[in-house]
């Protein structure tokens, strides 16, 4: 197997207000390698949380190839069919996604929510409570997501993704809404974890401080990539 | 910017969420004014109906000969109120009847409905005489209507009064029927408070977050209330106006075959269709939005009033005690409809505790985190939309309720249709006429032809000694011979060899009502004063007599002394292959009279069952249209709620399930939802079918009809509710399909609800 996870190139996509076609990325390309990071950064509207989006199978590009994981797809308006069976063992199974909030069921507990993530992956529920350990609050395993703050939130999102054990995993704002050290806190959880398990990690960010801590950044307001 | 626009803007960035609550309003209102407008119109239509057939009192010659124009202007000129009454009928003209409305001018009007001849003759039949008297090529026949008030004066010499009737008379059947209906529109109005009450909820849900943010920059809650309840008395009436039109359009929608019906018996267009007001509808449906609303400052009340939550609790129980009790033990229909409403609203605050209490006891028992994932979500719909699901249960078990006892009207209604009019034809015995001959001859030519007949006669007698040790008037049936004219019966309780025994004068059979007031039971012996004489006799079989709550004997004829005074005699005869005319024509020889009453109790049976075919109908067009409106409700407001759990679903998808799985858990969801709540409605259905048959009817008349439940509808049910959870998911569903594909403000609101 190759090590590049993500071969992107010349992707496109664009929305319609009203009748105006709104053009979000065009000419699009990047890569990524096994264990490497990046982080998609620039200002808001810039199309970071699109772009996660379109390389995670939850929206299609306009135009442009797509190879990730070693499936590859070619651009079409909805994915449907095989390609949309495909993107879905994809997320099943080998990417995790972070969101910057509604990581997790509410009417369900931690350790459920990891348990669920882990059973719709098809991996061993055992280690989940494991993992909500190694994240530092295993003693909030049976407490249900209101119950606990914004960062053992994050955690318990890191855990379901982790317990996964994902090939790739995309974070759109992962410490978002969280305050400045609670936010080192996850992210340092987040590339340690990253680094010892050598996935794939694609983040989009405002944080520069984060951003600096990956691999490469990737600016989509000025398309330049270091 | 005031606090009413800042209030208001919500729905200006959301109009379908308004569009949403006025829908609910003006489907409220539509339903209920539809099911008020199509009851009063079919009481106001029955009504009608029985005055148009009711029976009056005509004067007849006392010779027995028929009556002419003569007799009309002596009668008139000695000072009695009497109107003729030309029935023409032949094959071109059909059935027309020329009355004259100058001369029924002194008639009373002492009937609740209009009489036939009152207001414009512009219908047919009912023409004026002198165009009747013209038409009079065919059949005619003359009669005098004398008004009620003075039938019971003695009249002139050489004439009498005698009862007229045209129809079938459905005694307290149909009135027991349109009790019914009554108390099933109450219902209705409860189940629209209900809607009325969870869109005022729901509009409040929806703006949790704007009303916290009013209540931050400092505007007292109690304002904020005020401005909501203007808001929503505002929106109200601006939807009740069209509601109630729609309503009534509905009903006369509806309402038309039961008119062409009506008119097709009667032959006088009797259905109101478009009469009533709109003041009536409006108002009370502007009080149950403001009830709807106003029921919030109960709260403090209660909470003074029951400060514990655990006192709380023990709400439901104790009024689902207090309303079984009432209903079961109460002998005042006030007090039984009392029972009746603390027992739905038990039921209704119980609901959402106990499908919430499975859901949460699933969740627990499954090791399987998805379907826990679900029962949870299951929980978290059930109180969200609390209120749509006690409307949807209620008219649920209103459907099981009225499907059965429509069905035992029905099947009660043919059989007493088929018990009173067993015979084709009803011929009335002249009061100075022998019926022995008249018996002998039907008795020789009847059988021969392949017919049945016997004869009835009627009076009254004394039973010694009731149940509080003094004696009763019983009315008497006495019937001779006893054939399948009335072997055909169906018995409650009987002996072996009852028939024969009746016939051959060794017992009696006594009326359900009878049966009931005096505690009898077959077997038991009678002692039974017919004309001065006592004979005790033992009861052989209990018949149901429905609609007629007097106690009644059936005798065989023989065992009558010769002393016994007839209150009336007739004979019922099914002539088989001779011609009712022969029969009449044999009959007018033996008696010497010119003219016999005789009625086609076929017609009568055909044309009755018409009418209450129609009304049956639209009973059940009435409770299924609240069932739907109920579930338009529910998946109206699903709708809206699902809005905010949509990010969930679509979890699920961005954790590798392709959207048609997703799909898959949220028909699960939906149709569980739907499936519990269609079985606990059955109880409550089978209940109400109970307290309608065994409770409010005999309290109301003092007879029962008998309780069928049909396992049938629960089928039914069973299907209709696994329909509404799939519209609920199919309606979900595209919003989760077209929606945003990221779940990225599913902890919005109030989104975060576990």
């Amino acid at each position: 197997m190759s090590d590049l996870l993500i071969s992107a190139q010349g992707l496109r996509k664009q929305f319609r207000s009203g009748n105006e076609p709104v053009t979000v990325f065009d000419g699009l390309s990047l890569d990524l390698g096994r264990g490497e990071s990046l982080a998609l950064i620039g200002r808001s509207g810039s199309g970071k949380s699109t772009l996660l989006n379109v390389l995670c199978g939850l929206e299609w590009p306009d135009a442009g190839s797509l190879r990730i994981l070693g499936e590859s797809f070619e651009a079409q308006s909805h994915p449907h069919g095989r390609a949309e069976t495909l993107w879905g063992e994809l997320r099943r199974r080998r990417v995790g996604v972070v969101f910057q909030e509604t990581n997790l069921m509410p009417a369900l507990s931690l350790l459920d929510n990891v348990r669920l993530r882990s059973r719709l992956a098809n991996r061993d529920e055992t280690p989940c409570r494991d993992w909500l350990e190694r994240l530092g609050i295993g003693e909030l395993a049976d407490r249900y997501p209101d119950q606990v703050s914004g960062g053992q939130r994050q955690r318990a999102a890191l855990a379901m993704v982790f317990a996964m054990q994902p090939d790739l995993i995309l974070a759109d704002e992962p410490t978002g809404s969280l305050d400045r050290r609670t936010a080192e806190e996850v992210a340092e959880v987040l590339f340690n974890l990253q680094s010892r398990h050598g996935c794939g990690l694609i983040l989009a960010t405002h944080d520069t401080e984060l951003a600096e801590r990956c691999d490469r950044t990737l600016d989509l307001g000025h398309r330049q990539a270091r | 910017m005031t606090v009413f626009s800042a209030l208001t803007s919500h729905y200006r960035r959301h109009p379908l969420q308004l569009f949403a609550l006025a829908v609910m309003i003006l489907l409220a209102t539509m339903l209920w004014t539809g099911v008020h407008h199509l009851t009063s119109q079919a009481r106001a239509s029955l009504d009608q109906s029985e005055a148009a057939v009711a029976e009056r009192r005509q004067v007849v010659r006392a010779d027995g000969q028929p009556v002419s124009v003569t007799d009309f202007a002596y009668l008139r000129r000695e000072g009695l109120c009497v109107m003729p009454w030309l029935e023409v009928s032949g094959p071109d003209t059909g059935r027309v009847v020329g009355i004259d409305p100058l001369a029924a001018a002194c008639f009373g009007t002492d009937t609740d409905a209009e009489a036939p001849w009152q207001g414009e003759l512009n219908g047919q039949p009912f023409v004026d005489i002198s165009e009747a008297t013209g038409r009079a090529g065919g059949q005619a026949s003359l009669s005098l209507l004398i008004d009620r008030s003075e039938s019971a004066e003695p009249m002139p010499a050489g004439y009498r009064t005698a009862p007229f009737s045209v129809g079938p008379d459905t005694g307290e059947l149909g009135e027991s029927f349109l009790l019914n209906l009554d108390a099933l529109g109450v219902l209705v109005l409860l189940i629209t408070a209900l809607l009325v009450r969870s869109v005022y909820l729901l509009g409040l849900a929806q703006r949790r977050d704007s009303l916290a943010l009013l209540r931050r920059f400092g505007v007292p809650p109690r304002r904020i209330r005020r401005l909501l309840v203007l808001e929503l008395s505002l929106l109200a009436l601006v939807c009740i106006l069209p509601g109630v039109w729609l309503g009534r359009l509905l009903a006369a929608m509806l309402g038309d075959g039961f008119g062409r019906a009506l008119e097709g018996l009667f032959d006088a267009p009797l259905y109101a269709g478009q009469g009533g007001g709109w003041l009536m509808p409006v108002g009370i449906m502007l009080a149950v939005v403001l009830a709807a609303c106003l029921v919030d400052f109960l709260g403090p009340m209660l909470r003074v009033l029951l400060p514990h939550e655990k006192s709380r609790r023990w709400w439901p129980p104790a009024l689902l005690g207090a309303g079984l009790g009432l209903s079961t033990l109460v002998e005042s229909l006030p007090a039984l409809f009392l029972g009746v409403a603390l027992v739905f609203v038990a039921v209704g605050l119980w609901l959402p505790g106990l499908i919430g209490g499975f859901a949460e006891a699933r969740a627990r028992r499954t090791r399987d985190p998805l379907a826990r994932w679900r029962y949870r979500e299951l929980s978290v719909l059930v109180r969200r939309l609390a209120l749509p699901l006690v409307a949807l249960q209620f008219a649920m078990a209103m459907v099981l309720a009225v499907q059965a006892l429509v069905t035992t009207f029905e099947s009660t209604f043919d059989r007493w249709l088929a018990q009173r009019l067993a015979a084709d034809f009803y011929i009335e015995v002249p009061p100075q006429a022998d019926i022995d001959p008249a018996g002998a001859w039907l008795a020789e030519r009847i059988p021969d032809a392949g017919g049945q007949w016997h004869r009835v006669i009627r009076g009254t007698a004394t039973l010694a000694g009731g149940t509080e040790g003094s004696d009763t008037q019983v009315d008497v049936l006495a019937i001779a011979p006893v054939g399948p004219l009335v072997t055909d019966w169906r018995l409650l309780e009987a002996t072996g060899d009852a028939w024969p025994k009746l016939a051959a004068g060794n017992g009696l059979m006594v009326n359900e009502q009878l049966a009931r007031r005096q505690a009898l039971d077959i077997g038991e012996s009678l002692t039974v004063r017919l004309a001065g004489q006592t004979v005790e006799l033992p009861i052989l079989a209990i018949y149901p007599d429905y609609g007629r709550p007097a106690g009644e004997l059936l005798l065989g004829a023989a065992i009558l002394p010769t002393e016994f005074s007839p209150t009336f005699r007739s004979l019922s005869v099914s002539p088989g292959a001779m011609s009712i005319d022969g029969v009449t024509s044999q009959l007018r020889g033996i008696w010497q009279q010119e003219q016999l009453t005789v009625r086609d109790n076929r017609s009568v049976k055909a044309l009755a069952t018409v009418i209450f075919d129609q009304t049956f109908l639209l009973t059940r067009a009435m409770t299924l249209l609240t069932l739907v409106l109920a579930a338009a409700a529910l998946l109206l407001m699903g709708w809206v709620f699902f809005s905010t759990r949509a990010g969930y679903f679509r979890l699920l998808v961005v954790w590798g399930m392709s959207r048609g799985q997703a799909a898959r858990q949220l028909t699960r969801l939906s149709v569980t939802l739907t499936g519990l709540v269609a079985l606990l409605a059955l109880p409550l259905g089978v209940w109400l079918t109970w307290v309608l048959v065994h409770r409010i009817n005999p309290l109301a008349f003092g007879w029962s009809l008998p309780m069928a439940v049909y396992p049938g509808f629960w089928l039914e049910l069973g299907v209709l509710s696994l329909a509404i959870g799939l519209s609920i998911a199919w309606l979900m569903r595209r919003q989760l399909l077209h929606g945003n594909p990221a779940p990225a403000h599913a902890n919005a609101s109030i989104g975060g609800e576990r």
